[in-house]
């Protein structure tokens, strides 16, 4: 492996390693059925009630 | 506290207590000619403590079953007071060199005294020992409630954070001795950085098997962040401190990489330290205590997973932007600056995402000064993150680097983020962990907020003031096309800046003693009798019904 | 079981959770360092480069020890404005033997990559034992323990070895004989001051640093690390070798 091979590869990878990226990420947050999972999420942590789950 | 241990677990306390004396022992025998056996000792001899304290409390009557009825919050309470004292300490050392900038004959001629050795112990106090033990208490806490779990053993949790002391004291009292690598953020040697290794890896599986009891079927986005600060500083650690010792009983050892390839894993370590430590962690402190204190969900959850992602991801290509215009090949630089300013999309989204929380909660934000560290937090943070994007970018850099403008920044970040969101997060969780109705004076609270942020502001505008003139200056020509200023001429220019970092400085320091006491006060007040700690009724109205393990 | 489903796992199953984390997280690390270690095959050569003395590696390692670094910069950036005030700009070979580097990040005080030769050995002691005899303005702190302090030769053999490790071309000879060397090169007089011109090149600096022969201080190894830097080869100083690298950014 050459220094101008990984030069190149590092240069242009990033880019496609984030697009990649971008959009899995943004498919599983605006995935419809995950909603209500994140709705319930975000509240339930306000409940008041602190002990474990039996 | 060892109350609360079962048999099993106060012999396991001594066993592993014992094995920590012994390598201690080993460490100052083998070190004896050497500042490795003054360490040593040091951790024997606390591991000897310790074990009296566990052999006072051994017979006690073992706990009831009942216990499991319960989160378990001993550590967590142990290590807010250890990270205020470590405040304390840390910011203390902190204005003292700060002074010494401006009085350097205060060194008494001894070289424990002098900056670049005490220099150190400010930034590990503070960034370690205050922000470290405040993430894994906090972390403590966030992680049972999230579950609905208690942790699944009270050995681990005390040997986390009593290791993670351990690992503080001794960076502490090694740069005091001179004992350092010189690797910014990382100083400890290698003894030291093995040690962390281990108590790090415990703390990770810990909150693993804490998150595989969990009854909430999905992790609050707050775990992301604190798992990511667990892991990604687990691996930039060991990476970083590769080193060859010179021998296994001599302090001293040689860095495995040089140059340019050191440089750039050493920065590579920096700015993700900054990204681990200084900013996942505390988000994830952000996302579980201001909705909680706001008593709203968070603005948008999609946004806090997206800005998870982008962050873990962004981060890691930007350590380049702190080796502008040196011998660090060119397209890493530009990588560096390219990731640094994208970087400004995910920051934003979360100071916003936090900003958007307290909609329609402004006057609590006014009421409570608690709530109001958070707020101010988010704000600077949002500051912060956009004064790193517009310092990446190489032009502006040739200015900003190795100047005051640097300090400046990190301070921004350090008193403004780290230190406000800390400060919130603890003086929420202190009545609800010692079951008060309120901190002993929120009198004090609100003078600690004041103090702070003046402090904060007067350091901030002190270091940016500073920090252009100089850059500015080093760069200025003359008439005849020479350079206009000397050296010290820009060292004069910048006494007067120093003065005022300094009282700034102190500003910030006495709010952090205040909170200190105010939280002592709050611990030794009687609880109030009518306080009922568990209502069991879900305030939430409108939740959905969803069963554990669904 | 979609994809999506599969996301959903994902973070219910914390393993390749922290899997996921872990990949995001070292790719961009790796990608960039990762070719500095062929970048060999591209940096300027310094055949010309000596490697540390015994006595210059001790004082390297109390300019460690006291946080110089913390101060001063090693790394002279490619700017017209540093390269006048200080002199040409750093390559990347400069440092190939420095484990670590110290090229810092905050100039409180100048930097000092190409301080050595710069002054007299008498004005770094001088200001090293206080900077304000020297200089009123300075706010650098006073070191006058280093004048005291006897310089502990003991272990410099496993220093050496240990620099060997890491791939600093110290020979079987040079290690053999640090303890000498190190007290050679402060003792012009001395029978050991010989064998360090012969292991370490005839240019290397025998002198009694810090006005005085014998037993080295640890002043000795400081000013000798100082009036070292930047002196290490002279690539830096050759005009076509620099445009070359000029060119190979
Ligand atoms: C508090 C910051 C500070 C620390 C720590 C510090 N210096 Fe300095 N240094 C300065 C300042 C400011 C100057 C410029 C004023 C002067 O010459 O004293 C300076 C100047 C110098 C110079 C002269 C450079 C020149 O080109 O004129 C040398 C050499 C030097 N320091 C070496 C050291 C060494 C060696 C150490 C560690 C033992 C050290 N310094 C630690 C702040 C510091
Ligand atoms: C009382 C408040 C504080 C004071 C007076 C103070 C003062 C200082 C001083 C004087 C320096 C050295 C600057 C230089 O070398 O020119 C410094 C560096 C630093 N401080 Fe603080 N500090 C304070 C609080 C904090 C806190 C709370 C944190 C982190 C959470 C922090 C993190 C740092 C870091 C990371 C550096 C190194 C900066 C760099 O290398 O660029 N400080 N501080
Ligand atoms: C988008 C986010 C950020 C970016 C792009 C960024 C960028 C930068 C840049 C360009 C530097 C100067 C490097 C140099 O010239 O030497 C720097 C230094 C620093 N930043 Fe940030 N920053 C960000 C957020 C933060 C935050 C939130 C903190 C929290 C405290 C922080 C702490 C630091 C520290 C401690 C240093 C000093 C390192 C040193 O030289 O010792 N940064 N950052």
């Amino acid at each position: 492996m050459t220094h101008d091979f990984l030069v190149g590869f590092s240069k242009s990878f990033g880019l496609f390693y984030l697009i990649a990226l971008s959009i899995g990420v943004l498919i599983y947050t605006y995935w419809p059925s995950n909603k209500k999972r994140f709705d319930y999420a975000a509240k339930s942590v306000l409940s008041e009630d602190d002990k474990p789950w039996a | 506290m060892i109350a609360q241990l079962t048999r099993n677990e106060r012999q396991t306390a001594l066993l592993i207590l014992l094995a920590v004396a012994i390598g201690g022992l080993a460490m100052a025998v083998g070190g004896r000619d050497n500042l490795l056996g003054i360490h040593g000792a040091i951790a024997m001899a606390l591991a000897i403590v310790m074990m009296f304290v566990v052999i006072g409390g051994y017979y006690a009557p073992e706990p009831t079953e009942d216990r499991t009825a319960s989160y378990y919050d001993d550590p967590t309470k142990v290590g807010i007071i250890i990270a205020m004292v470590w405040a304390v300490i840390g910011m203390a050392v902190g204005d003292w060199v700060a002074w010494l900038l401006v009085f350097p004959d205060m060194t008494f001629d001894a070289g424990w005294a002098s900056f670049g050795r005490l220099r150190p112990i400010h930034t590990s106090g503070v960034i370690f020992g205050f922000g470290g033990n405040a993430l894994i208490a906090t972390s403590f806490y966030v992680m049972q409630r999230t579950s609905r779990a208690r942790m699944p053993d009270q050995v681990t949790p005390w040997f986390v954070l009593l290791g993670y002391n351990l690992f503080c004291i001794i960076a502490a009292t090694g740069y005091l001795m001179g004992v350092t690598q010189s690797r910014e953020y990382a100083e400890p040697e290698w003894y030291a950085d093995i040690w962390l290794v281990i108590v790090w890896v415990t703390y990770f599986v810990l909150y693993l098997r804490t998150l595989a009891r969990r009854k909430e079927p999905h992790i609050y986005v707050a775990n992301w962040y604190y798992l990511a600060f667990i892991l990604v500083v687990a691996m930039l650690h060991i990476v970083n401190n590769l080193a060859v010792p010179i021998s296994l009983t001599q302090a001293k050892s040689y860095s495995l990489f040089s140059g340019v390839q050191d440089a750039m894993t050493q920065w590579w370590y920096g700015h993700n330290a900054v990204a681990f430590f200084l900013t996942a962690g505390f988000l994830g402190m952000m996302y579980y205590y201001m909705p909680k204190r706001a008593g709203r969900p968070i603005y948008s959850y999609r946004l806090s997973i997206i800005s998870f992602w982008g962050i873990t991801f962004f981060y890691m290509w930007a350590g380049s932007h702190h080796l502008h215009y040196t011998a660090l090949p060119h397209w890493v630089q530009t990588l560096g600056m390219t990731f640094s300013v994208m970087l400004l999309v995910p920051s934003w989204a979360s100071a916003g995402n936090a900003l958007m929380t307290l909609n329609g909660a402004w006057h609590k934000v006014r009421d409570d000064a608690t709530l109001r560290f958070m707020m101010v937090a988010a704000v600077f943070y949002g500051l912060t993150t956009f004064e790193g994007s517009f310092m990446a970018i190489r032009p502006v850099n040739a200015l900003s680097h190795y100047t005051d403008w640097t300090v400046g920044h990190v301070h921004a970040g350090a008193l403004g983020w780290v230190a406000m969101i800390t400060f919130g997060a603890i003086y929420a969780s202190v009545p609800w962990l010692w079951k008060r109705e309120s901190m002993w004076s929120p009198r004090l609270v609100e003078v600690h907020f004041w103090l702070a942020l003046a402090g904060t502001i007067i350091y901030v505008f002190a270091m940016w003031n500073s920090g252009i003139i100089q850059g500015l200056m080093w760069r200025t020509y003359g008439e005849g096309g020479t350079l206009a200023y000397s050296f010290v001429d820009s060292l004069i220019a910048m006494r007067p800046y120093y003065i005022a970092r300094a009282v700034g400085g102190l500003f910030f320091l006495l709010g952090a003693a205040i909170g200190l006491y105010n939280i002592w006060m709050t611990i030794r007040s009687a609880p109030e009798a009518a306080y009922d700690m568990t209502p069991d009724e879900p305030v939430v109205a409108g939740m959905p019904a969803m069963q554990p393990g669904e | 079981m979609s994809f999506f489903g599969f996301h959903y796992r994902l973070e219910r199953k914390t393993i390749p959770f922290v899997l996921a984390i872990v990949g995001v997280a070292s790719i961009g690390g790796i990608v960039e360092i990762a070719p500095l270690f062929t970048i060999h095959q591209t940096v300027e050569a310094a055949p010309d480069m000596r490697v540390y003395t015994p006595l210059e590696l001790a004082g390297r390692n109390i300019y460690i020890r006291e946080g110089c670094y913390a101060c001063h910069s090693q790394m002279i950036r490619t700017l017209r404005d540093e390269v006048e005030r200080y002199g040409p700009y750093s390559l990347a070979v400069e440092s190939k033997y420095d484990h670590p580097h110290l090229w810092g990040s905050k100039r409180t005080g100048p930097d000092l990559a190409r301080v050595g030769g710069k002054y007299s050995d008498e004005w770094h002691v001088a200001h090293l034992y206080n900077p304000r005899d020297v200089m009123p303005e300075s706010v650098m702190p006073a070191y006058r323990w280093l004048k005291r302090n006897t310089l502990d030769t003991s272990t410099l053999s496993l220093d050496l070895k240990a620099m060997r490790a890491v791939g600093v071309p110290y020979s079987d000879d040079m290690i053999a004989n640090a303890t000498a060397d190190a007290y050679g090169q402060a003792s012009p007089d001395s029978a050991q001051a010989d064998g360090v011109k012969s292991r370490y090149g005839e240019a290397t600096n025998v002198r009694a640093f810090d006005g005085v022969q014998g037993e080295p201080t640890e002043m000795d190894a400081l000013v000798a690390y100082l009036q070292i830097l930047g002196k290490l080869t002279d690539v830096a100083h050759t005009p076509v070798k620099q445009a070359s690298t000029e060119a190979g950014k």
